[in-house]
């Protein structure tokens, strides 16, 4: 019997102090009392094999143990929902800040690892923005019980309803594609003849290097945005088209952030022997590099955003029988 | 490529449902039993004997959730050179056991009706 006495040991271990003498004497009372009516019907005593099938039975003395607990939670069910949101909300303002101030230090001239090391430091800040959240909830939860906060709620108080976004008609999706095409074909032509972006102002500036070098992603991106649209006008029941098209799109306008952001002159003087138009230029690439920055927070954020969403529907049909895009 | 409902079904779903229906069920059928002065390993005979087997995990658990609800209550007493803890049906458990039933009942006819 010593076995059924270990397990008894392991069971009191995981039990409220209160109640542990009083439970595991039941607990043995009621093991011994089926040992002796298997031991009876055999005529003979358990071997070892039978009393750990017994126990087995009995299941994990943590988990045994574990019913005679009340149910515990640090944030209770009204609250979690709340709870979740504004914690990932506040992983993706943590990581935003996080990607902002690495490209500004970039932007900035710094060392290379110098900026690697902030955005390096995300996972400990991540840490600290889920601890600091979870505390105030709990406080939340806690005092909010207390105080019975959550009983004091009136229907007419509930937000208005939101309404949906409906999807694009095809006359719509039709009329975006002959946009999409138009200004493409401008963009792409106007990177060779520039004078059909600058118009008068060519005979000022002109476009740096940089974006001769990275023109097929250019041409990639327009390719991309206009095929998705006609995905939209041909398969209207792609319910996901917008959201994956929102994803990529962001992925290839990052890439090409990062090319323009790391050039110094984006755009040259067309007389660079005249020094008004280089402190002009200069002046005009400042605003545009920090143009440039706020567009990769909102890369960031869309991408950040829209990916979470995609990979949470994803999942979410993992589960269902049938699956479109 | 079709499946059928019944392929499609993941054996711990409808394990969980059971479980969940037969959860309210073993409350009334302890009460039930215990309006006779039982312990546990003879309540649990008991209640097998009549079809509703249950573990000692849920078991005991239960009864002692049961008694610190006024629904039951329970003495140490010497039986068979062990000591025992034995159950009886509270006053309140009575009425309470009462009520319950006439639920019960009410619940199994409006379903009869339904299924």
């Amino acid at each position: 019997m010593e076995l059924i006495e270990r397990y008894l040991q392991a069971v009191k271990f995981a039990l409220p102090r209160a109640q542990q003498d009083d439970i595991v004497k039941e607990l043995r009372d009621s093991i011994l009392s089926q040992v002796e009516d298997k031991e009876a019907s055999l005529g003979r005593a358990l071997t070892t094999d039978e009393q750990v099938d017994l126990l087995k039975k009995l299941g994990r003395p943590s988990d045994l143990a574990a019913r005679y607990r009340k149910q515990q939670y640090l944030i209770g069910a009204t609250m979690f929902p709340i709870y979740w949101k504004v914690l990932k909300l506040s992983l993706i303002l943590a990581f935003v800040v996080h990607v902002g101030v690495t490209i500004a230090l970039a932007a900035a001239g710094k060392h290379f690892s110098e900026c690697l090391a902030v955005l390096f430091h995300y996972p400990s800040a991540a840490l600290a923005v889920f601890a600091w959240v979870t505390l105030v909830f709990v406080a939340l939860d806690f005092f909010g019980a207390k105080l019975s906060i959550k009983d004091c709620w009136d229907p007419r108080t509930l937000p208005p309803l939101v309404k949906e976004k409906p999807p694009k008609s095809r006359f719509e999706l039709i009329t975006q594609l002959v946009v999409q095409t138009i200004f493409g074909a401008w963009w792409l032509a106007g990177l060779h003849y520039q004078y059909l972006i600058f118009g008068p102002g060519a005979a000022f500036f002109r476009f740096g290097p940089v974006f001769q070098a990275i023109y097929p992603l250019f041409v990639g991106m327009v390719l991309v945005d206009i095929s998705f649209t006609v995905a939209a006008i041909f398969h209207p029941q792609w319910s996901n088209v917008r959201r994956i098209s929102r994803v990529v799109m962001s992925g290839i306008g990052l890439l090409v952030l990062y090319f323009l952001i790391k050039t110094p002159e984006l755009l040259v003087a067309a007389d660079p022997a005249s020094a008004q138009m280089q402190d002009l230029s200069k002046t005009v690439n400042n605003a545009i590099h920090l143009a440039l920055m706020v567009a990769v927070v909102v890369s960031i954020i869309n991408l950040v955003v829209g990916g979470a969403r995609l990979l949470g529907r994803w999942l979410a049909r993992t589960h269902e029988p049938a699956a479109c895009l | 490529m079709h499946h059928t409902a019944e392929e499609t079904l993941k054996p711990e779903v409808l394990e969980n449902l059971r479980l969940e229906l037969r959860r309210g069920c073993l409350i009334l059928a302890v009460l039930g039993a215990l309006r006779t002065e039982r312990y546990g390993y003879t309540l649990r005979k008991a209640l097998a004997e009549q079809g509703m087997e249950i573990d000692e995990g849920t078991l005991y658990p239960l009864l002692r959730r049961l008694e610190s609800q006024g629904l039951l209550v329970s003495e140490w007493r010497e039986e068979e050179k062990r000591n025992k803890r034995f159950y009886r049906l509270s006053a309140e458990g009575k009425v309470i056991l009462k009520q319950l039933a006439s639920e019960w009942k009410s619940i199994n006819s409006s379903l009869e009706g339904i299924l």
